[in-house]
């Protein structure tokens, strides 16, 4: 993948990095959003508390408030949960959850799409119609509703404890659902463009096979939008997964996100004990806002047609 | 014309999929005998119930039955709550309606102008603060705003309820929150969580699309003719940025639709949406097939809505009188 | 001198990431009342850029560094927005390279016209309209009282060109800037739209700048020419000087590859190489790496514009102190 390294290569030395460095936006975005990745990384380490050792949670501790010591000595920087476990830890594991279940929904979204997208672009015909039909019908529905309905499936298909075991997968697969159409769509209408060009003809004709052209030509330049859309995607994934969480849909309480942590926090909002739910919340927006942001840049960075 | 016909085959499809996938809900997950005879019921009581049921009919013919019967706005009687799936339905409707559509007349009664403004005002400093904050609105979720208002106003200030609909007024068969002081304040909070993000996305869609036109060749020809700016921006730039938004504002409509489950879970709403949380907590199947069919239905009347406004703005769309056509 | 547009020493700078490209240099030039003065040259060498900032519509990153810019002996460059404004579409008209997107889509072609007069002409709106009825007539488009209603779409390519000509005429302009304007057109159609400009500023004495890539187009339709080359004026003089002697290499070049009935027996020829681009300038000369007849003064020196007979021509060849190649 020569091209594709040349690709990136010549916008990290060219526009890229100089817009980079002149917007300080850009740079606190995603200064935070790979602290954040690290944390999440680092979740074993740096948790103060295991936040998924049932020893570790006291329900005497139950419901402190942020700085709070606990009956054994403990400090709770952000208080404790209903259960006594240590806010900060839970929410240290919450977020590499989040960021798991995203990532993992990304991927598998802009695999598949990607895929499909050069296909249907490349050889066109029926095999195009299809596609990108069913790319319509699916755009119709809101990406929340699809991942909610397979989730519902899912439930009433399969056991209870199955579905819990599965839950992670389940999630990815149904956050993905609803994501591949938008990668396809654009791959496909950068391929109708990249296939009539001179250097594909060329590998055409001297009798490149079609599966070469398709992955070290095309997709070299295709790579930049799908970036930009997988970043704004990212964004979307980990919130999508927050709401199905705190819709009660998503992750079993047993493996907490930081979606489920504000629903936990949702039921004690009006006793006062706000940051069961504020805290998570608090830490999801940093997230998702680092995330977004950087990807509103890239995108405005990558499309020569914004660029003024 | 063509293209009426066109998105209407297209919103035809949408519709029948829908259908199938609610069909092959209430068939194929779960199996409908169980849920309606239980577990004690002998081979003999299973067998009738299921030759009652069609059950042993072909597929092809189950699913003529199943759409004929959800026509008939039939679609069984839901497990959990033991009433027929319509009725239910009917009875949620008008709250979820209700707080869609005055959250979206909130973003694009704002987000379209801001939009504008914005893009026409490139430069300045309040425009670029009001990006940024559109930024934010993209990036949050949703059911934080609902509980950050709720802390706010409600257990804070204590100026706005938390929860409901407040009073209602029954007209007919529809019950309004609109026409009671309580219904109104219990409507602002869940209607604006509830459009925060949409005004964002419409106020940066709207810009975009603004600044696109601004760029066309017929807006340069325009500034040639010496026209005044506000004649350009307002008469040529403003009405050709507003097709492909209204295009936006149909789909977000149906994106609304589906975030009321969200606000109406943070803000026990009376509507479809907590509904349906609990038809897929409890794998309600009726309840979702019937909530699946509807919200297909709805689509299907925003797009003919869309159509048709751009039929009335959009000539090009109106088909061609004269001759000479370009081709 | 009587010139209705001055031209001096323009130079028009685009700001770029670290520095700031040239892309018109010292570029003068000037058009008398009622005479056509046609610019040529390859894409990008300033053509358009040079009619536009007559229209005083350079946007960012391009802005005026330099020079004057007089119209009836009165400073333009230096006006207000709004002075330029008016002026715009009045005095001096524009008709841009593609029909297909110079009208806004979602207007008759009757509100378009009227609404440009109405802008700049004192007459009620009846008037404006009868007054629109009549330019199309004048335009050559058939039954136009009925084509007042018409939307763009509905007309071809080439009569929609007639309808942006009708524009450009509709308040008597004393000068039009014409860019590239059959060069999106039919060649069948593109004779007959250049016959119609002709006749008209003919008919009513206006100046026009027609800015072309096309030779051909220049032959037959302007009094002088104006050669650019790489943001630079070549060689500028009557256009039958130039056809016959043309004294710059690059315009010998440029003649040599117009098909011609009286030179067909010699082969179409093409100059080598490309022009510099503003990124990349070139000392002295910006012709000369591509010049059969440079030498070593070329590559160091800018030629200053020498007289040749009625031309101007900025080429080391035409000094008279030249006294051949040193060898």
């Amino acid at each position: 993948m020569t091209a594709a390294r040349a690709t990136l290569a010549s916008w990290w030395d060219g526009d890229l990095l100089y817009r980079f460095r002149r917007s300080p936006v850009a740079i606190v975005s995603l200064l935070v959003a790979v602290l954040l990745f690290a944390v999440a990384l680092g979740a074993d380490a740096i948790a103060p508390y295991d936040a998924f050792d049932p020893a570790a949670a006291n329900v005497v501790d139950a419901r402190l408030p942020p700085g709070s010591a606990g009956m054994y000595g403990e400090t709770y920087l952000l208080g404790t949960d209903p259960q006594g476990r240590d806010m900060l830890s839970a929410m240290i594991y919450g977020l590499r959850t989040s960021l798991m279940v995203g990532l993992a929904s990304v991927v598998l979204a802009a695999l598949v799409g990607v895929l499909l997208g050069l296909v249907a672009g490349y050889f066109g015909g029926v095999l195009d119609a299809v596609i990108m039909r069913i790319a319509d019908v699916q755009l119709s529905f809101p990406a929340i509703l699809i991942a909610l309905l397979i989730d519902g499936v899912t439930r009433t298909a399969l056991p209870r404890e199955v579905h819990d075991a599965l839950a992670v997968p389940i999630l990815v697969f149904a956050i993905a659902a609803s994501f591949w159409v938008q990668y396809a769509r654009t791959v496909r209408g950068l391929v109708l463009v990249e296939r009539n060009r001179e250097y594909v003809l060329a590998a055409r004709v001297i009798g490149v096979s079609t599966p070469r052209i398709l992955f070290t030509h095309i997709l070299p330049n295709v790579l930049g939008p799908v970036l930009v859309i997988a970043t704004i995607n990212l964004a979307l994934a980990i919130l999508t997964e927050a709401t199905l969480s705190f819709l009660g849909v998503g992750l079993p309480s047993t493996q907490p996100s930081l979606g489920s942590l504000v629903r936990i926090g949702n039921e004690f909002v009006f006793s006062g004990d706000w940051w069961i739910s504020a805290a998570p919340g608090a830490l999801l927006v940093l997230l998702s806002l680092s995330v977004n942001i950087f990807g509103d840049f890239l995108r405005d960075a990558l499309n020569p047609k914004l660029a003024s | 014309m063509s293209f009426l016909l066109g998105r209407l085959g297209q919103t035809v499809l949408v519709l029948l999929v829908a259908s199938f996938v609610a069909f092959a809900l209430f068939r194929y997950v779960g199996d409908p005998v169980n849920n309606m005879v239980g577990q004690a019921a002998s081979m003999a009581d299973r067998e009738a119930v299921r030759r009652a049921l069609g059950l042993d009919d072909p597929m092809v013919v189950q699913f003529a039955r199943f759409i004929g019967n959800a026509l008939r706005g039939d679609f069984g009687i839901s497990y959990r709550f033991g009433q027929p799936v319509a009725a239910l339905i009917g009875e949620r409707f008008p709250a979820t309606l209700e707080l869609s559509l005055i959250s979206m007349v909130i973003a694009t009664g704002l987000g379209v102008p801001l939009g504008v403004w914005t893009a026409l005002h490139r430069g300045s400093v309040l425009s670029q603060v009001l990006l940024a904050v559109s930024l934010v609105g993209v990036a949050l979720p949703t059911f934080l705003i609902g509980i950050a208002l709720i802390l706010i106003f409600s257990v804070g200030l204590g100026w706005l309820p938390s929860f409901g609909r407040g009073e209602v007024v029954a007209l007919g068969g529809w019950t309004t929150g609109l026409l009671t002081v309580s219904g109104l304040k219990a409507l602002v909070l869940p209607s604006v969580t509830l459009g925060v993000f949409q005004l964002a996305l419409i106020m940066r869609l709207a810009r975009a699309e603004m600044l696109e036109v601004m760029r066309t060749d017929f807006i340069r020809f325009a500034k040639a003719r010496g026209l005044k700016p506000r004649a350009i921006e307002y008469r040529h730039a403003l009405r050709n940025t507003l097709l492909p938004v209204i295009t936006i504002v149909g789909l977000q409509f149906g994106n609304v639709f589906a975030f009321s489950i969200i606000v109406e879970t943070v803000f026990q709403w009376p509507g479809l949406g907590l509904l349906v949380i609990q038809a897929i907590q409890f794998a309600d199947v009726p309840l979702l097939a019937g909530y699946l069919v509807l919200i297909a239905l709805c689509f299907a009347v925003i797009n003919l809505a869309v159509d048709l406004a751009y039929v009335a703005i959009d000539p090009r769309v109106r088909g061609s009188r004269a001759a000479g056509r370009a081709t | 001198m009587n010139a209705l547009l001055q031209v001096e020493n323009l130079r028009v700078e685009i700001a770029a990431r670290k520095r700031r490209l040239v892309a018109i240099d010292d570029v003068s030039f000037e058009i008398a009342a009622g005479e056509v003065l046609g610019v040529v040259g390859e894409s990008g060498a300033g053509k358009s850029v040079t009619g536009t900032a007559v229209l005083g519509l350079l946007e960012a990153p391009a802005v005026q560094a330099g020079g004057r810019i007089l119209f009836d002996g009165r400073r333009i460059d230096t006006l207000s927005e709004e002075g330029m404004r008016a002026l715009r579409g009045k005095e001096i008209a524009a008709v841009f390279q593609d029909p297909l997107t110079s009208l806004d889509p979602l207007m008759t072609i009757g509100d378009q016209l009227t609404e440009t007069m109405l802008t700049h002409l004192p007459m009620t709106r009846a008037e404006g309209e009868a007054r629109a009825g009549e330019l199309l007539a004048e335009v050559g488009i058939p039954a136009p009282r009925e084509r007042l209603q018409a939307y763009p779409h509905e007309l071809s390519g080439g009569m929609r060109q007639r309808v942006v000509l009708a524009l450009a005429f509709c308040c008597a302009p004393r000068l039009i800037i014409a860019d590239e304007p059959t060069t999106a057109l039919d060649v069948s159609i593109q004779a007959q739209i250049l016959d119609l400009l002709r006749r008209m500023c003919r008919e009513r004495g206006t100046a026009v700048m027609l800015v072309t890539h096309d030779m051909g187009v220049i032959a037959e339709v302007a009094d002088r020419v104006a050669v650019m080359y790489a943001g630079r004026v070549a060689e500028i003089g009557p256009t039958r000087q130039l056809i016959a002697h043309a004294a710059h290499p690059y315009t010998r070049g440029l003649m040599a590859s117009i098909p011609s009935m009286r030179r067909r027996e010699k082969e179409l020829t093409q100059i080598p190489g490309a022009m510099p681009r503003p990124d990349a300038p070139v000392a002295g000369c910006a012709f000369h790496p591509r010049c059969p007849q440079a030498f070593a003064r070329c590559a160091a020196e800018r030629p200053p514009a020498f007289p040749v007979g009625a031309a101007r021509v900025a080429c080391w060849l035409a000094d008279p102190a030249f006294e051949g190649v040193p060898a």
